[in-house]
């Protein structure tokens, strides 16, 4: 699914990723954990293709068997990359209906279906906003305008619910979620779990990893891997903090 | 007869041609009235760049041309249905060229209540003529501009719309104005009067456009003057999609009584150069003006709105919102004037302009310009000039919309916040269609 070789990328001067190396196989449920500044969230976005970020001239990141820095943002949303945002942006003018129903066709479209006829998409957004649990009237307002942090958190998994991508990139999407809000994430999240789909999920605490059971779990740190385990390797974290992690990669560095 | 400013000197000769081409006309009372303002018109000048009202707007550059009065014109069935607004059943007034085409109206199925009158004949009626006389006085803000005076001098087709007291009309009026492209060029000066009459309600349309979207030279001079009696209501929508070559100038004063509520929905999309002056004078308590409009401009178009509201009776409310977008070279005006009098405590007043500049060679000149002489008042304005926020446009990029559809999605949001404001839904829809069109940079009547 997704192959990365020694990535390295800088925001400015400042560099983040310095040589990081990930395989996600179909199927797999990645978690990235580590500190704050650890370089999880750039990670997120250059996947995405953010912009701002300048990745290095050796680093390769294979997605699907193409070259992924080849394309930009909107291409690899197309090619079937979502990014659940960390703070997603307020919209508006936009309502969340009609964007919606922008991205859901635009997506099909790439895929070479036929559009969906209004009373189809309008059924299909009634079925799985029920899914996120959010009331029928958000589709009706501008997209996440005036909304709580929860609510933007769950329109973010609405949309990775209806564009059904193959791989998706949740950025910290449980910080700051109450539990229900956190059980709709992990309730989408393990609804989509497929051969065929995979997950990175960014997170800094491991509550949510008690819902989605990873098949992997790294740890970040000063833009690298430090640490690769399995669902306890989260707990460890959880009980042990960082800083041992810390002091035994200034040891072996 | 002659002026100082060579310009004002050949709309004095062409004045002649014109009140030759009058025929019998020339012995109306009205004429008399047109024969005053050409010689008013002799001792005005046109404003320069260092007149503070048009320091923006280059007005040399619309009235150099070699005007002819209006030909009449030809427009085909096809261009004639394509501006029809879609599920509206507003009653039609055609004008080509600035003069009205009964056979494209719906003239004979005029709503109940609106009587139409021709300015030769309601210039007899004694009732009528103080009213037409005060509305067209020269001495409002921008009453003293020669374009007032000009209009006056050589209108033709001026109407006087009366709408009886306690009338709702049941439908719209719309105005229909086409522009051809003719030889030479040439202006036209339409003119209309509203007297509304206590506790009703009307609304009315007036559409721009041309035949010849990229080539139609001409100038429209245009005139609309709003008497608003007692709680009554009238919305005004203008949506302006002149030839990408024609000028448009447009006086329009609204003059209200207690309890009236006046609002104004404006759109400008075309033309090469266009200057609004937008004013409401309150007459009476409880007076409510509403100036809503977007603006679209791109290549070397510009667009200057220039609003006043007076404020000169206790309890009075207005709001404005204006936002626009330029790109290319792109240029825009707003300028929004509000005067709160002595006397006029507890007024509310709100105002807020903003726009997108999408290139490095758009201008947008803002200015709020608040006068302000009572002291238990609320008034606030604010003006902003801003770009796409980036952060937006990656956000839709992520989800697989292309730059493009994800910035006119962006923009069109933008300036949706004023199309909202809209209450009736086919002319929303309308003005988000001719928006859509504008990004698109689509021409219509032409290719028909």
């Amino acid at each position: 699914m997704l192959n990365i070789q020694n990535l390295s990328a800088s925001i400015g001067d400042t560099k983040i990723l310095r040589g990081l190396n990930l395989d996600i196989q179909p199927g797999e449920v990645h978690a990235i954990m580590g500190p704050n500044g650890s370089g999880k969230s750039t990670l997120a976005n250059v996947l995405a293709g953010r912009e701002e970020y300048i990745v290095s001239d050796d680093s390769k990141i294979s997605f699907l068997g193409e070259d992924l820095l080849e394309f930009d943002v909107d291409e690899r949303a197309r090619k079937g990359i979502f990014l659940a945002f960390q703070y997603p942006v307020e919209i508006p003018g936009v309502t969340t209906a009609t964007f919606l129903k922008e991205i859901i066709n635009t997506v099909r479209e790439e895929q070479g279906r036929e559009k969906l006829s209004p009373p189809n998409m309008l059924k299909l957004m009634r079925e799985k906003i029920k899914l996120v649990d959010l009331p029928q009237e958000f589709l009706k307002r501008s997209l996440n305008e005036g909304f709580s942090g929860g609510e933007k958190k769950r329109n973010e998994m609405l949309q990775l619910a209806l564009l059904e991508p193959k791989l998706a990139i949740l950025d910290e999407t449980d910080s700051g979620l109450d539990i229900d809000a956190m059980k709709v994430v992990a309730n989408v999240v393990n609804d989509l779990r497929r051969k065929d789909r995979s997950f990175i999920i960014v997170t800094h605490y491991q509550r949510l990893l008690d819902y989605i059971i990873p098949d992997k779990v790294h740890v970040l740190h000063q833009g690298r891997i430090v640490k690769t385990g399995d669902k306890n390797l989260a707990h460890e974290l959880e009980e042990k903090g960082y800083d041992w992690l810390k002091q035994e990669t200034a040891a072996t560095s | 007869m002659t002026s100082t400013d060579k310009n004002i000197s050949k709309f004095l000769t062409l004045f002649h041609a014109f009140e030759n081409a009058l025929n019998g006309e020339k012995d109306h009372p009205y004429h008399e009235w047109r024969r005053s303002a050409i010689d008013r018109l002799q001792n005005l000048s046109f404003p320069r760049r260092k007149d503070e009202e048009w320091k923006y707007t280059p007005v040399t550059r619309i009235v150099t041309p070699n005007y002819s009065v209006p030909p009449r014109g030809t427009v085909s069935q096809k261009q004639l249905d394509a501006t029809r607004i879609p599920d509206f059943d507003g009653v039609r007034l055609v004008f080509v060229n600035g003069q009205l085409r009964k056979e494209f109206s719906d003239w004979e199925n005029l709503p109940e209540g609106l009587t139409v009158t021709n300015m030769d004949e309601a210039f007899q009626h004694s009732k009528y003529r103080q009213s037409i006389e005060k509305l067209l006085a020269d001495n409002t803000e921008y009453g003293k501009d020669p374009f007032v005076t000009l209009n006056t001098a050589f209108s033709v087709e001026s109407r006087l719309f009366h709408v009886s007291k306690n009338t709702q009309l049941d439908r719209a009026i719309h105005f229909v104005y086409i522009n051809t492209e003719e030889d030479q060029p040439y202006f036209a000066n339409p003119q209309k009067l509203f007297l509304i009459e206590e506790g009703a309600e009307a609304s009315f349309v007036e559409s721009f456009q041309s035949t010849a979207p990229n080539r139609a030279e001409y100038f429209n001079n245009i005139v609309n003057r709003f008497q608003l009696g007692a709680n009554t209501k009238v919305h005004h929508y203008k949506m302006q999609n002149e030839s990408r070559t024609g000028f448009q100038i447009n006086n329009t004063e609204i003059f209200q009584d207690r309890d009236s509520i006046y609002s104004n929905y404006t759109a400008d999309l075309g033309g090469r150069m266009v200057r609004n002056n937008l004013s409401a004078y309150h007459k009476g308590e409880n007076a409510t003006t509403n100036l809503y409009g977007g603006f679209m401009g791109r290549d070397e178009q510009h667009f200057d709105s220039h609003t006043l509201v007076d404020h000169a009776i206790p309890h009075c409310q207005s709001n404005e919102l204006y936002k626009g977008i330029l790109t290319d070279s792109a240029r825009g005006v707003f300028n929004g004037k509000v005067v709160v009098h002595k006397d006029a405590q507890k007024t509310n007043a709100f105002q807020q302009n903003s726009s997108l500049l999408l290139s490095d060679k758009a201008v947008m000149d803002a200015k709020p310009q608040l006068e302000i002489f009572a002291d238990d008042v609320k008034c606030s304005h604010g003006a902003t000039i801003g770009q796409l926020d980036e952060d937006l446009v990656f956000y839709l990029r992520s989800r697989g919309l292309t730059d493009q559809k994800a910035r006119e999605t962006l923009q069109n949001a933008f300036l949706l916040e004023v199309m909202e404001l809209i209450p009736v839904p086919a002319l929303k829809q309308y003005m988000a269609d001719l928006i859509t069109q504008k990004f698109e940079d689509a021409t219509t009547l032409e290719a028909l």
